[in-house]
């Protein structure tokens, strides 16, 4: 989404290069980030991958050979939303393992997890954006608040 | 009777009133805790035939938590005396109609006649506006038994983003 407001953005600012398009076909070629549109007589466009904004807090991983949660042997409980919302897509979807990198075991139970958090209304701004942000205002039973019991995931 | 022995009296016999936030907690098991308090259970001068029980009030009674899908499936009967005056009215259409009313600490007293005028000890509040009279006599505030949960934007955005990250994102990876 925000790849295609970077070049949409390129497009109107400048009408030197009408023939680029805004969607790329080939995947290889998508960018993390349109970085530095550097204006002056010369109108330079790169593109740059940064650095991703979690590395500086990344946990070091003791185990390399084991998945980071497994390694990290942490007690994930619904309610610890702010290591759920790192598995999370910006609406609320979860990130398939080839992106989270966790073994079977632990991406069903981070995926249950997930699912008991959303349910739970402890995650409303990781959600598309169609849906009620604020939990209050859901559908009869689903307005009220609840818990739930992590040692019922089977995985 | 001296001073220090009215004083012992005093501090042994009064009726204590206790204040207990009910938001995100399990009905069934604050019943559990909040019956020692109105019985007088926790009293070492405790008797069932001496009306030593305690007054609580409950606030936020309208934030308490069911797990699951006990909301959508659990269900309280009632029934008039007359024919034809059964009715099962479910737990979310329930609260929704008066959030005062939870059965659980009524159901988990013993049927005995004590039981009425024990549940007359219990205010309840669905928010946290309560009379300042009342507000007034209270001493004793009684711990809650399940944390609290935070919302995820209710945490400062500086600590959402400095919190230890367990996974980073794949080089080739676009941040939706």
């Amino acid at each position: 989404m925000s790849l295609l407001r970077f070049s949409k953005n390129i497009l109107c600012t400048n009408s030197v290069l009408p023939n680029l398009r805004s969607i790329s076909i080939f995947p290889k070629l998508q960018i993390k980030k349109i970085l530095e549109i550097s204006n002056g007589k010369e109108l330079i466009i790169k593109g740059e991958i940064l650095p991703s904004p979690r590395e500086p807090y990344l946990l070091k991983n003791t185990h390399p050979t084991v998945c980071p949660v497994c390694a990290s042997g942490l007690d994930i409980k619904h309610t610890d939303v702010l290591i759920l919302s790192q598995f999370v897509r910006s609406d609320g979807c979860m990130l398939p393992r080839r992106v989270t990198g966790l073994c079977r075991k632990q991406q069903r139970r981070m995926s249950a997890l997930v699912t008991m958090a959303q349910k739970a209304g402890l995650m409303p701004n990781l959600n598309p954006d169609y849906s009620h942000k604020d939990p209050k205002k859901r559908y009869e039973w689903k307005k009220f608040n609840k818990y739930f019991d992590e040692s019922t995931i089977k995985c | 009777m001296s001073v220090l022995k009215r004083v012992q009296q005093w501090a042994t016999f009064a009726r204590i009133w206790h204040v207990y936030d009910a938001a995100w907690q399990n009905p069934f098991q604050s019943a559990e805790l909040l019956k020692k308090y109105l019985m007088g259970m926790y009293k070492p001068i405790y008797h069932p035939s001496n009306d030593c029980g305690d007054h609580v009030i409950v606030i936020n009674s309208a934030e308490i938590a069911l797990p699951g899908d006990e909301w959508k499936k659990r269900v309280y009967f009632h029934h008039t005396g007359y024919p034809g005056g059964a009715t099962w009215t479910l737990a979310w259409d329930l609260h929704s109609k008066d959030p005062t009313m939870v059965p659980a600490v009524y159901n988990s007293m013993d049927g005995n006649l004590k039981r009425r005028y024990t549940m007359e000890r219990l205010h309840i509040f669905p928010d946290s506006n309560v009379p300042k009279d009342l507000m007034a006599n209270v001493s004793n505030q009684i711990r809650q038994i399940r944390p609290m949960p935070k919302r995820l934007d209710h945490y400062p955005e500086q600590q959402v983003k400095e919190f230890p990250k367990v996974i980073d994102y794949p080089k080739d990876y676009v941040v939706r």
